[in-house]
């Protein structure tokens, strides 16, 4: 720990040169290999099957566009919704829509693994030219965040705002270094980003607090070399390139609905803050405190902007897990230049005795040394992983599938009552059937939705006559969830049970006589 | 001369008092007696009684748990006896106000630990750490201490936790003023390590800060960093330590007491179960203060870079721990609060200032009349007076079977329970265990679990835990149990589910709990014996109108007395 000491500060970072010099070209290209190499083994925590429970039925949505246009109105659920579809990702879902039609979920799955491990190269390659860090320790930075945001990737549209808030960050580290043109970049990254995810908001926070960050360093005497009017312009023309979606301005409406609704953020988990009592959590938070604490031993005080998008970061974070991934992407250039410095500073501090010459490898050893990663976490993790036995056996135990085609064949247009986590695999599975109450789209359901829903979710007083007033007298529900024990305790009937994914399917029956046994789920016939 | 000199420094103390700082530092202090003052929020505060209780009239510890029906064997390691026997006696002394009262003077000491932690003259800069003299001005110590006590809030009451809050500030305070000025006053923390180890199993926290600390000295003086104490005093840190630790030992439970500590720390069912353990909740306003602090400081740090090595190691240590576990944000505020408080005034320290024209002269304004300065204080600290007199009446003024209570703890269903036949086994919610204990155990009832989760043990808990959160072996976990009947809040879902189900029959409903017996010959034998709904009411109207009996007639009870 670098402590009390009369502070010889320099201002801040590093200034850096306005173009790289022809060696720190050199030294950029032979380190590429060593992120390629990161970036290929970071699929492996990329490349995730259907856990995000919202995924089903913006596949469901992606086909209904590809069939019919955007709907107009929420599609899926029998109560329809308060608010108007929006259609949001409407983007991401064609295209979800199509790779699943061209090559089933393993593709989709491969596809937004890329996705992922390409947003934490563009992080890893986001630090100021004329700093010097080694390839490995942006190798090493890049896995690292990775891994501790690996949870909330895979297959879902927040990876998209994941890469659109590398890029961001990226174009800003270039406009810091004195690149005009890297601004007008923006533009068109946010009228594909407002068509892809809503998460879009990240990355215009982000340049407005870059904008703040340098004018304000700038008035308080630090040296700053970028003009502010410009990355004002573009991302003022970034703004209005959002409002280019087929819902027009109303998409920023759907935004403000979806963070000020305070029954999503305090009934849905990854809407919470972070429990610091699993493992993932305490890496980040690690890393964090971690990045704090190189900033204290390295010789320059941190980059304004550097604190100021951390500590940003960090408190979206803190306030809701999903944000996990936006932090550790602010994170990775950060550890991997921060890291470095304090490295310098400790060996400027305690020169070696012997100085070490590095050899040189050959050319192409290392371009050779990433293929070999890029191959074995291909052969090892990718392809087993997006098989198609493999990602139908998850979804059979993952997802209600035999209990799901059981009800549709049996009960079929029956009004199911389900988790709002099942919600959306009900939706895809029974498109046009409008069969579900609730699913993960909760701006356009509105927040009585959510809280009627609630009502029997948490068995709240009245939760018998909620699902009567919706008229619903079937459920598709896992064995274990505290709706079917309490269904099966005031008499209604377990029709079948689904051992893959331990769920059944109930209907609702007569209240049995005074003191009577409820039956065993599980000993229901098979679906 | 050494009356001269000590009058001087008194005047000089009363004159800074007068500063627009002074009167900020002093109001903020004041007004913290506000939210550190409050009624019992704390369900374990209730059992302790009980058990303190016990204890006097027994004249001797307990062996084995006596309010439960499921764990009734287990050893009892009473770690809190002490503490216990305080509440007993104060309960009988002055009834519940003057352990609200006594408990709210033991936090108001700790935080002013903190302000004297943070008072302490700062080091010159360079090794070995010697006093340069200059001390933080008293606006730091107000906002940070102001911040503290908001971030606090969830912690803060009486319970036995703030003894512990109490004696680790007081602990850091005596470290960090022998680390930077010497003296022989570190020596005091082995009596109190003495009683500590009586009072409340957080003395471990204690003696590990000081650990923590000793480390930290010794790599920092490994590797040469800034920032550390004189070897000497460190050294002397070592042994009073080891003395401490000593110390400890002298309890009832002898050096088993270590191992209850750690057994607490590191329990999975505790972890997951009880809400207290449970990482902080940041969309509560009060942990914003929380977040604030923490990233402010992460700010602060970077912009000033220069944390003492023990300091960064305590609030890494505490940031952790308050992440960890939301009770923990006492112990980040005892460890953290004046290391906050130094980096506010180094960032201040950092503005550019006018430099003085040297014609100009030294440039003093007048000072004002004493009368005025009297009248400032005076203004300054009279004006809060009414508002902290108000809350610390309201609540020493609680009694426990009072109306204040009845919203948050069975208080209606313990007097219905009490017209009861005596001998029930009461399954009972969680966090109102202790609240029973105090009330229905004395005549003979008990309960299924109550707040000491080690004496609970882990099976239990998650026992418990199946029945709470209503999995297919919650009707088997209570019949099993032979639980006569339960006890519950009416706004969850086991009592929703219990109200439904045709193996249960409801006894009993107030605005807060419901009882329910079973639906068996036992059961329906136990609902002729019990009281209609007017045993729970009174004469006093706490239990009002919204006490309603669900079952017909009820047998003649003897009326039993409140313990």
């Amino acid at each position: 720990m670098n402590v009390v000491t009369a502070p010889p500060l320099p201002t801040v970072a590093a200034p850096a040169a306005p173009a790289p010099s022809a060696p720190e070209r050199r030294r950029g290209v032979a380190g590429l290999p060593w992120l390629v190499g990161a970036a290929a083994l970071s699929l492996a925590v990329t490349t995730r099957q259907f856990a995000d429970p919202d995924v089903w039925w913006h596949l469901g949505v992606g086909r209904i566009i590809l069939e019919r246009g955007i709907p107009a109105t929420e599609p899926f659920s029998f109560a329809g919704a308060p608010n108007g579809w929006i259609g949001q990702q409407w983007l991401y879902e064609v295209g979800l829509a199509r790779l699943v039609a061209a090559g089933g979920p393993g593709l989709a799955m491969a596809a937004m693994g890329v996705v992922g491990a390409a947003a934490f190269l563009v992080a890893a390659l986001a630090t100021r030219r004329g700093e010097d860090i080694p390839a490995p320790a942006r190798a090493a930075s890049l896995l690292l965040c990775c891994l501790a945001a690996g949870e909330v990737l895979g297959v879902r549209g927040q990876v998209v705002t994941v890469l659109g808030t590398a890029v961001v960050l990226l174009v800003v580290t270039r406009w810091r270094d004195g690149s005009q043109r890297a601004v007008w970049a923006l533009p068109p990254l946010f009228l594909v980003w407002a068509n892809l995810h809503a998460g879009f908001v990240a990355g215009l926070a982000l340049l407005l607090a870059a904008a703040a960050t340098v004018a304000v360093h700038r008035r308080v005497g630090g040296e700053e070399r970028a003009r502010v009017r410009p990355l004002l312009a573009a991302t003022g023309l970034a703004g209005l390139a959002t409002l280019v979606n087929p819902a027009g301005p109303r998409l920023w409406g759907y935004v403000a609905d979806t963070f000020s609704n305070p029954t999503l953020t305090q009934s849905i988990v990854e809407w919470q803050s972070p429990n610091f009592h699993s493992f993932w959590p305490r890496v980040m938070a690690a890393l964090v405190i971690g990045v704090v604490v190189l900033w204290a031993l390295g010789r320059c005080r941190p980059d304004p902007l550097d604190a100021v998008l951390l500590i940003g970061a960090a408190a979206a974070w803190l306030q809701a897990q999903r944000n996990v991934a936006l932090l550790a992407i602010v994170l990775t250039p950060q550890l991997a230049r921060y890291a470095t410095a304090a490295w310098r500073r400790q060996r400027e501090l305690r020169p070696a005795r012997v100085p070490s010459r590095p050899g040189r490898a050959p050319a192409g050893f290392g371009w050779a040394v990433a293929a070999l990663v890029a191959g074995a976490t291909v052969v090892t993790v990718v392809l087993p992983a997006t098989a198609s036995a493999t990602t139908a056996r998850h979804e059979r135990e993952g997802w209600p599938a035999a209990a799901a085609a059981w009800a549709g064949q049996h009960r079929p247009g029956a009004r199911l009552y389900s988790l709002y986590e099942w919600g959306g695999y009900l939706a895809q599975r029974f498109p046009g059937q409008r069969v579900v109450w609730i699913y993960g789209e909760s701006a356009v359901f509105g927040d009585q939705r959510l809280r009627d829903y609630l009502v029997v979710h948490d068995l709240q007083t009245g939760w018998q006559d909620m699902l009567a007033r919706n008229g619903m007298h079937d459920a598709v529900l896992p064995v274990e969830e505290r709706e079917t024990v309490a269904m099966l305790e005031v008499g209604w009937t377990p029709l079948c049970y689904d051992g893959a994914s331990d769920s059944v399917v109930l209907e609702q029956g007569a209240l049995p006589p005074r003191g009577a046994t409820p039956p065993d789920p599980r000993s229901a016939p098979s679906c | 001369m050494a009356a001269d000199g000590s009058g001087s420094v008194r005047r000089g103390r009363a004159r800074a008092l007068t500063t627009p700082g002074g009167l900020f530092l002093a109001a903020v202090l004041l007004m913290s007696v506000i939210p550190v003052t409050s009624a019992v929020r704390d369900p374990d505060f209730w059992w302790h009684l009980r058990a303190g209780q016990l204890i006097l009239d027994q004249h001797g510890l307990l062996g084995t748990d006596p309010f439960t029906y499921t764990v009734s064997d287990h050893h009892w390691v009473m770690h809190e006896w002490l503490t216990e026997v305080l509440f007993a006696g104060l309960h009988r002394a002055g009834g519940l106000g003057l352990i609200v009262i006594t408990l709210s003077a033991v936090t108001m000491a700790g935080i002013a630990c903190i302000a004297l932690r943070a008072r302490l003259p700062l080091p010159a800069l360079g090794h070995d750490d010697p006093p340069g003299g200059r001390r933080v001005g008293p606006v730091p110590i107000g906002v940070g201490i102001l911040l503290a006590v908001i971030a606090g809030y969830p912690i803060w009451g009486p319970r036995a936790q703030m003894e512990t809050f109490a004696l680790t500030c007081l602990t850091l305070y005596l470290v960090e003023r022998h680390l930077r000025l010497g003296g022989r006053a570190l020596w005091a923390l082995v009596p109190i390590f003495a009683i500590w180890g009586n009072l409340h199993s957080g003395f471990t926290i204690g003696a590990g800060f000081m650990g923590v600390v000793l480390m930290t000295e010794v790599v920092a003086r490994r590797f040469n960093w800034s920032g550390r104490a004189p070897r000497e005093r460190v050294r002397t840190l070592g042994l009073v330590l080891a003395a401490c630790l000593a110390m400890i030992v002298l309890n009832p439970n002898g050096p088993q007491i270590y191992l209850y500590a750690f057994q607490t720390q590191f329990s999975p069912a505790q972890q997951e179960l009880i809400q207290e353990w449970h990482s902080p909740d940041f969309h509560d306003v009060v942990v914003g203060a929380f977040a604030l602090m923490v990233l402010s400081l992460a700010v602060m740090v970077a912009v000033t870079r220069q944390v003492r090595p023990r300091d960064a190691a305590l609030a890494l240590l505490t940031i952790a721990m308050a992440l960890q576990s939301v009770r923990h944000i006492a112990l980040f505020i005892a460890a953290t609060t004046p290391l906050w408080i130094e980096q506010l005034d180094a960032v201040a320290r950092l503005r550019p200032r006018q430099p003085r024209s040297a014609s100009a002269g030294p440039a003093r304004r007048p000072e004002p009349p004493t009368f005025f300065r009297v009248g400032v204080v005076a203004i300054a600290l009279v004006l809060p007076l009414p508002f902290v007199a108000a809350k610390v009446a309201a609540a020493a003024q609680t009694r426990e079977d009072s109306s204040f209570y009845a919203t948050d703890f069975p208080v209606c269903a313990a007097r219905w329970l009490n017209a009861a036949p005596a001998g029930l086994r009461v399954f009972n919610q969680y966090g109102e265990g202790g609240y029973l204990a105090l009330r229905i155990t004395p005549a003979g009832d008990r309960i299924f679990i109550f707040g000491d989760a080690a004496l609970m043990g882990d099976a239990l808990l998650l026992r418990y835990g199946s029945v709470e959160g209503i999995s297919s072996a919650w009707n088997g976990v209570m019949t099993q149990a032979g639980t006569d009947i339960v006890v519950f809040d009416v706004a969850t879902p086991l009592a929703t589910l219990l109200s439904q189900s045709p193996r249960w029959v409801e006894v009993y409903h107030d605005d807060h709990n419901a009882a329910f017996v079973p639906a068996t010959q036992r059961g329906d034998a136990l609902r002729a014996r019990l009281p209609q709904a007017g045993a729970a009411r009174g004469s006093d109207g706490v239990c009002g109108s919204s006490v309603t009996t669900a079952v017909g007639p009820a047998a003649t009870v003897a009326a039993r007395t409140l313990p």
